[in-house]
């Protein structure tokens, strides 16, 4: 069955258990992304969204589990194979996490100088196409302490794009920014999946941004340590049953609704 | 109420009177604007009170009532203090009445319900055994060890590596480093090997001169300084300037998850933060050993002129005791004090939590195991020396 199939999932999620020695956030987890989907996963604070997240792109080793990226298993991937791996997708931090001492076009060059042959115009004509991607061509030469947050989460897009990878991972894009860039921010990601066909996997709780780009949300839970829904999130909120799904998305208070 | 004259400034009027009726019955009287600062002086007060009235004939049942009819204004302290006075009623087993409480403050008031919520049992937390303790002590040092066998595993093939590689090494960080743990650091390595070297002649001139053997200093003083200590008064100013700088802005970078984002863009953050900083400090650490020496050396001459050695018999003696040897032997253990000084500030800089304290903790630990690691590999190199005559 599995040989028949010629889909190959952007990512495919295998039995996947998250957490940190014997403290298990997340137990069996099971679901797939397909190519050039946005595909957001919510929850609650303090879930184990973003260390879902880390384990997905490889920084945190899951307890057990595969995490097959365009087929690739990075869970088992060791040395060259999964630097290969890992090129194939770009990261954005939740602060950013911008290179501190370098300027924006820098940042966007270093993992160009690492791995192409490009002399040093092309990789700053291709940064800028880049910066110029998430509206940030004229703020090149600054130094990312200089910029807005907004800012430097739109350039750790660029620089997570440096490499043309197939896959982005977004950590909270929208936390801590204000209605308008939060929702510019949005547009610039659906830019981007419709332009160049990127699939984005996002961890979010901003209801606006998440109604507004995803095409299929997955919602965890702490006490049920795993997923408590998986779909389109409108059609979620309209139909699912399940009270916690339900609260979620109708932003309903725990006092309320106990 | 003039309205630039706080509640508090009016000692005559407290906010909180308390009235004892009789065994059974007592009142409190709340007024005027019942605030935080206000009630800081009497709450203590009315509490003790409280305490040794339901302390006599503690049989009876007691009713404390609580009259806020003439309260002005009554803050969140206010509300806590009612809520302290009822609990205390309640656990020995009287009443509690509150009578006149203006509408406007029974919302705050029944947030707080059951304020039996806000008394919990105090917590006991475990105490770990000895035992416990030596084996989590234990394990965090193996833990410890382990990393430093991982990391120096890390560091010696990415120094291979870029020694195959140069032009990959990021020279622009190397050259950074190099400034600021060498230029940047001459003129405090100056003072202390200046002093260290006048210390050194001076105090060794006083007991020499008993034996009329003032000569013997300079070239003893020069010895100890080329062998041992320009190299060891270096290594741990450059583990207090640089392996703590090193550590500060490595540790703010893991802070800042960009050390993970240099991992998931595919970077070695050994190859890119750690290898052009420990580069710096195998260039820096013999450089300026070599000026500490000299310093040191000088300020020993001059001292040992006012002993009535003129230079040229200080030289002479110099010359004939130290040997191009004892500096080169000097200069390598200085090159390996700079490699382990910069590689720990960088390995503790990597090893930081969460937080900007944990910017600190790392700074301050690179300072302490560079200083151990010193200590460590001098007397590896003392007992190597000897047995080989180097």
């Amino acid at each position: 069955m599995m040989s028949n199939d010629p889909v190959t999932y952007a990512i495919d999620v295998q039995n996947l258990t998250v957490g940190y020695g014997s403290n298990i956030l997340m137990k069996d987890l099971n679901f797939t992304v397909n190519n050039g989907e946005i595909f957001v996963i919510l929850g609650g604070s303090g879930c184990g969204k973003s260390s879902l997240l880390k384990n997905l792109f490889g920084l945190y080793q899951p307890i057990s589990g595969d995490v097959l990226i365009e087929g690739q298993n990075i869970t088992a991937a060791q040395g060259a194979q999964r630097q290969k791996i890992m090129t194939s997708f770009g990261v954005m931090y939740q602060q950013g996490a911008l290179f501190g001492s370098m300027n924006l076009l820098d940042n966007v060059t270093l993992f160009m100088q690492e791995y192409t042959q490009m002399t040093q115009s092309e990789m700053n004509l291709l940064a800028r196409c880049k910066l110029d991607l998430v509206g940030l061509l004229p703020y090149e030469s600054y130094m990312p302490s200089e910029i807005s947050g907004g800012m430097q989460k739109r350039a750790a897009i660029a620089r997570a794009m440096a490499l043309d990878p197939a896959i982005l991972f977004l950590d909270e894009p929208s936390a801590g920014l204000d209605p308008i860039t939060s929702a510019d921010l949005d547009s610039t990601i659906l830019d981007l999946s419709k332009n160049l066909g990127i699939t984005f996997v996002i961890v979010s709780h901003e209801l606006a941004s998440i109604y507004a780009i995803a095409d299929k949300v997955i919602m965890l839970d702490k006490g049920a340590q795993g997923i408590i829904a998986e779909g389109d999130p409108k059609v979620l909120r309209d139909t699912s049953t399940d009270p916690r799904v339900h609260q979620f998305f109708n932003r309903i208070m725990s006092k309320d609704a106990a | 109420m003039d309205i630039s004259q706080p509640a508090t400034s009016n000692p005559t009027k407290p906010v909180a009177v308390w009235s004892t009726i009789d065994d059974a019955n007592a009142k409190v009287l709340l007024r005027g604007n019942v605030d935080v600062y206000s009630l800081g002086e009497v709450w203590g007060q009315i509490n003790e009170t409280q305490q040794s009235w339901l302390g006599q004939n503690p049989q009876q049942s007691k009713t404390l009532t609580f009259d806020a009819s003439q309260v002005d204004s009554l803050g969140g302290a206010g509300i806590a203090f009612l809520i302290d006075l009822e609990e205390a009623q309640k656990k020995s087993g009287g009443t509690f009445s509150l009578v006149g409480l203006d509408p406007r403050y029974q919302p705050l008031l029944k947030e707080f319900d059951p304020i039996s919520n806000l008394f919990p049992p105090p917590v006991i937390k475990p105490q770990r055994g000895f035992i416990v303790s030596t084996g989590m002590a234990t394990q965090n040092l193996l833990d410890d060890v382990k990393g430093l066998i991982t990391f120096t595993g890390h560091l010696a093939a990415d120094l291979f590596w870029s020694l195959r590689n140069p032009s990959q090494v990021r020279w622009g960080d190397f050259v950074n480093a190099a400034v600021q743990a060498g230029i940047a650091a001459l003129p405090i390595v100056g003072l202390v090997s200046f002093l260290i070297g006048i210390i050194l002649s001076f105090q060794a001139a006083i007991g020499m001169q008993q034996f009329g053997a003032t000569s013997f200093v300079g070239p003893l003083a020069a010895l100890g300084i080329v062998r041992e200590m320009g190299p060891l008064i270096t290594a741990i100013l450059l583990a207090g300037r640089s392996s703590a700088a090193f550590a500060a802005e490595i540790g703010t970078m893991t802070v800042n998850s960009e050390v993970d984002a240099l991992v998931t863009g595919g970077l070695s953050p050994i190859r890119f933060l750690v290898v052009p900083r420990v580069l710096a400090g195998i260039l820096v650490m013999p450089i300026l050993t070599l000026y500490a020496d000299i310093v040191s050396i000088l300020a020993s001459m001059f001292t040992m002129l006012a002993y009535g050695i003129p230079f040229i018999n200080f030289y002479n003696g110099m010359i004939a005791a130290v040997s191009l040897e004892d500096i080169l032997s000097g200069l390598v253990k200085a090159t390996l004090f700079g490699i382990v000084v910069s590689a720990v500030g960088c390995l503790r800089g990597m090893q930081t939590g969460t937080g900007a304290a944990a910017v600190g903790i790392s700074a301050t630990r690179a300072v302490v195991s560079s200083i151990v690691m010193i200590v460590l590999v001098d007397g590896i190199f003392a007992v190597i020396s000897y047995k080989t005559g180097f």
